[in-house]
C-alpha cells in the first residue's frame, strides 16, 4: 500500500515539475498520469500495491472533488439567471456527444472489417 | 448567555476553526450519498457526489458557515484530487489491451465526440445568452472531473463550475445513455460503452460496468483517453475558437 502511494506521489512530483518548467498548458497530474502509464507500458505489468492504491481511488474518486463542487453556492445567483440555458446546453451537448461518437465507431469499424 | 449556552458556543468555536469540521462534514455526507446510491440500486440522481453536495451546502448554510472556511479544512481531501488523477494510469494500461486491435475507430470516434460535446454545449449556451463565465466552463466538462478541473484552472475558468457541469453531464449521461443508444439502433456493447465513456465519463462508465462488463472496459477506457487528449487539446482548441 505504502509503496504504492509513494509511487504514485513521485510521479505526481515529476508530473509538477515538467509542467511548472517547460508543459504550463497542461496540468501536472495529467502529465504525472502519462509518464505512469508511458512507464507501465515499458514494464509489462503492475504491481500489487499500485493496484490497491488505484483502486482505492477509483473507488471512490468522486469524493475528492465535493469540496470544491460545494463551492456552486457561490454561482447560484449567476447560474438561476442562466438555468435553461445551462440546462438546454448541457442535455443537447450530452445527447448529441453520445449519439456521434457510437455512429462514428459503428461506421468506422463496419469500414475497417471491410477493408481487411 | 447562560452556562450552557456559553460552553457549546465555546465548543463551537473550537470545532469550525479546526479541519475536523470540514473533513467529518464532507466524509459523512458522502456516506450518506453512498448509502443512498446503493439503496436505490445504483439509480444515476442517485448519484453520491450530488447528494453529498447538497447535504454539505445546506450543512454551511444552516450552521451559518462561510463557503472559505469550510475549504480551508476541506482542502487536504481536495489536495488527494492531483494524486488520484495520477492513479488513472492503471486502469487505463488495463483497458489499452483492448485497445491495439481497434485503435484507429477508437481514436476517431472519440476526436469525433470530444469536438461535439464541446461545440454543442459551448453553442448552445452561446445562442441563449449565458454569461461568459458559464460559456468557458463548459469546454472541458465531458472530461472526467478530476482532470476537467486541472484543465478548467489552466484555461482560467472556474473549476467549481466545471465539476458541476461535469457531474450533471455523467448523470444525464447515466440517464439518457442507454435510451438514446436503443434508438440508433447500436448492438455492439464496446460501441455502446465506449460512447457512454466518451460523454459522460465516470458516471456513465459506472452506469455502463452495471449493464455489461464489456460495455463497462470500453467506457472506462474511453473515459481516460478522453481525459488524456482533453487536456492536451482542450487549451489548444479554446485558444483558436
Amino acid at each position: 500500500m505504502i509503496s504504492g502511494l509513494v509511487q504514485i506521489l513521485l510521479w505526481q512530483g515529476l508530473g509538477e515539475l515538467v509542467s511548472h518548467f517547460l508543459l504550463p498548458i497542461i496540468p501536472g497530474p495529467v502529465l504525472g498520469l502519462i509518464f505512469l502509464l508511458i512507464f507501465l507500458l515499458v514494464r509489462g505489468h503492475v504491481n500489487a500495491s499500485l493496484s490497491l492504491v488505484s483502486d482505492a481511488f477509483s473507488q471512490h474518486l468522486g469524493v475528492l472533488f465535493i469540496p470544491a463542487a460545494v463551492g456552486v453556492v457561490l454561482f447560484l445567483p449567476q447560474l438561476r439567471a442562466h438555468a435553461w440555458s445551462v440546462i438546454a446546453a448541457l442535455l443537447v451537448s450530452v445527447v448529441s456527444t453520445i449519439a456521434v461518437t457510437s455512429l462514428v465507431l459503428r461506421f468506422t469499424a463496419k469500414k475497417g472489417a471491410h477493408d481487411s | 448567555m447562560t452556562p450552557d449556552g456559553l460552553k457549546i458556543a465555546e465548543i463551537w468555536v473550537y470545532l469550525s476553526g479546526s479541519p475536523l469540521f470540514a473533513l467529518i462534514l464532507t466524509l459523512t455526507a458522502y456516506q450518506i450519498g453512498h448509502v443512498c446510491y446503493q439503496r436505490t440500486d445504483k439509480y444515476p440522481l442517485a448519484n453520491p457526489v450530488a447528494i453529498a453536495v447538497l447535504l454539505v451546502a445546506i450543512c454551511l448554510y444552516v450552521v451559518d458557515m462561510p463557503y472559505q472556511t469550510y475549504f480551508e479544512g476541506a482542502q487536504f481531501v481536495h489536495f488527494l484530487l492531483g494524486t488520484a488523477t495520477v492513479s488513472l494510469a492503471v486502469p487505463i494500461y488495463r483497458g489499452i489491451s483492448s485497445l491495439r486491435s481497434r485503435l484507429i475507430p477508437l481514436l476517431v470516434a472519440l476526436l469525433c465526440g470530444g469536438v461535439v460535446s464541446i461545440v454543442s454545449a459551448v453553442g448552445v449556451a452561446t445562442l441563449l445568452g449565458a454569461d461568459a463565465a458559464i460559456i468557458g466552463a463548459f469546454y472541458p466538462k465531458s472530461v472526467t472531473a478530476p482532470i476537467a478541473m486541472g484543465i478548467a484552472e489552466r484555461l482560467g475558468v472556474s473549476p467549481t463550475l466545471t465539476a458541476v457541469f461535469a457531474i450533471v453531464t455523467g448523470i444525464l449521461g447515466a440517464m439518457l445513455g442507454s435510451t438514446i443508444l436503443n434508438l440508433l439502433g447500436m448492438k455492439q456493447w464496446w460501441q455502446r460503452g465506449f460512447a457512454m465513456g466518451t460523454a459522460a465519463h465516470g458516471i456513465g462508465t459506472s452506469r455502463a460496468f452495471a449493464v455489461h462488463p464489456e460495455a463497462g472496459t470500453y467506457a472506462s477506457l474511453a473515459m481516460g483517453l478522453h481525459g488524456i487528449l482533453g487536456a492536451l487539446l482542450i487549451p489548444l482548441l479554446k485558444n483558436y475558437l
